[in-house]
């Protein structure tokens, strides 16, 4: 396995990487309290997700990662999204990154459907060219009715909400793609097809993160996984050893 | 469109309480419609650029986008619909006798600069706003204060001689009288009028954007 990496381009390098927010220290969030408790000088401390965190994928890949919720998974991605920056170490993405976002973020409410492609795509960083170029493909991929595309993207069901973000999504190949547990919503017929569309972006040469609970789902999609735990790469290797080392560590907790 | 409706409201009351009230003031209704206008715009920009931040935390946690693009977006958009607001208020005043020439082309620089201060403003308050929840709501509480303790509806020269320093302290204040320079007066501001406006904005939108880029980095942790 390692042999075969050697040969690959890396995209994705993290070494050392520590990666921190800002915690209250003593519990102070409004500015009330703040006035109250003058004199007390440090108001926050920055508490590490990540801590000497190292990891690197390779283009074209189908990458997993697994690990306990609140591990530093979200906060990982955060760091290859740019959206924070390190504290230590390093970090070099080769490519755009396109994130899967949490179900309905980024859509507002009030506007149709139609109006939320423009916004959302403006947002992802296309342009305006590329995104009337697209136009027809994300309505046809999203199989929205001429009518629900027209209404208020605050009439929609959870599904067509999904199913709309999904489509904006992965309507230009994109060079890095983040999937975070966005498909557990959609019926089968929409999942499958969501699934297929991954191995297609996959194949024209992108890199694909995937992170899920779900073994089957995971297992399904990526080649290649790591385990997360405490802020740490606890191991990588192939999805078999880590969905294994993920049950472990689940059955391991229950006891 | 219904934004036009406050300030409209608010000149309607004080036509009708403050026009014998200030009898040293020759057509009181162009006199408050110019101060009211300008307002209007400063109260409802700084508004939704201090809130524009939090409302979009869902997307700023996860999509990578500039952040003070959202409360420079809040300012421009209410910088347009002043523009549009214009047109009524434009003809309002004509209906005021107001008289209209070279020099009111001055308005759009004294915008301009007026845009850039309500911009640094904006930011400041919105970025502690994301670090305490409770600035933005401190803020609109004060906003009706500032309202009174900027001449809108009255005029300078009636507060008294021990108090004309204090208001004088209110960077509001300066605008308000370059505006009613142009609009009211029908004059070019001299040039001392311009520098210290010039100064005002340059010290308000230099402390808001420095503060903003500072505090930028730990918005992610409050969201």
């Amino acid at each position: 396995m390692e042999a075969d990496n050697q040969n690959k381009e890396v995209i994705i390098e993290a070494k050392n990487l520590s990666v921190g927010f800002l915690v209250t220290k003593h519990g102070i969030n409004n500015f009330k309290d703040f006035l109250l408790t003058m004199g007390i000088r440090k108001l926050f401390e920055n508490k590490e997700v990540l801590n000497d965190f190292s990891l690197t994928i390779y283009k074209g890949e189908c990458f997993g990662i697994m690990g306990r919720n609140g591990s530093g998974k979200s906060t990982f991605l955060r760091a290859i999204s740019g959206i924070m920056k390190p504290n230590k170490g390093t970090l070099t993405v080769n490519g755009k990154v396109a994130p899967m976002m949490a179900l309905g973020v980024g859509l507002e409410p009030e506007l149709t459907g139609l109006e939320n492609i423009k916004l959302l795509g403006t947002l992802m960083g296309l342009t305006q060219k590329e995104i009337k170029q697209s136009l027809q493909d994300i309505i046809a991929f999203s199989e929205l009715s001429e009518y629900d595309i027209n209404s208020q993207v605050k009439r929609y069901s959870q599904g067509m909400l999904a199913r709309l973000a999904f489509s904006i999504t992965v309507a230009k190949d994109p060079e890095i793609l983040i999937v975070d547990e966005a498909l557990t919503v959609g019926d089968l017929g929409f999942k499958q097809k969501c699934a297929q569309r991954i191995e297609e972006i996959r194949k024209n040469g992108s890199t694909i993160i995937y992170v899920s609970h779900h073994l089957e789902d995971i297992k399904s999609i990526c080649k290649r996984a790591c385990f997360i735990k405490d802020g740490k790469v606890l191991k990588v290797g192939s999805i078999e050893e880590i969905s294994d080392l993920y049950e472990l560590e689940m059955a391991r907790k229950k006891n | 469109m219904w934004s036009l409706l406050t300030p409209l409201l608010y000149l309607a009351i004080f036509t009708f309480i403050f026009s014998k009230a200030f009898p040293d003031l020759e057509n009181y209704p162009l006199y408050a419609l110019t101060g009211l206008i300008f307002w209007n715009f400063y109260s409802n920009a700084t508004t939704t650029a201090i809130n524009s931040v939090i409302n979009s935390r869902g997307v700023l946690k996860s999509l990578k986008v500039e952040t003070i693009a959202l409360p420079i977006s809040e300012v421009v958009t209410s910088i347009i619909n002043l523009l549009f607001s214009f047109i009524p208020f434009g003809i309002l005043m004509v209906v005021f006798d107001a008289s209209i020439g070279f020099e009111t082309l001055f308005i759009f620089f004294a915008m301009l600069l007026f845009a850039l201060f309500t911009l640094g403003i904006g930011l400041f308050v919105c970025a502690f706003n994301v670090y305490f929840r409770d600035v933005g709501l401190l803020y609109t509480s004060l906003t009706p204060a500032l309202f009174y303790f900027t001449p809108i509806a009255y005029s300078t020269k009636l507060v008294p001689e021990q108090f004309q320093l204090l208001i004088k302290l209110n960077p509001l204040y300066h605008f308000m009288e370059l505006f009613r320079t142009i609009l009211y007066y029908n004059q070019i501001p001299d040039l001392y009028q311009w520098s210290l406006v010039i100064c005002i904005t340059a010290f308000f939108f230099g402390v808001g954007l420095l503060v903003f880029k500072k505090l930028e980095k730990g918005f992610i942790s409050n969201y």
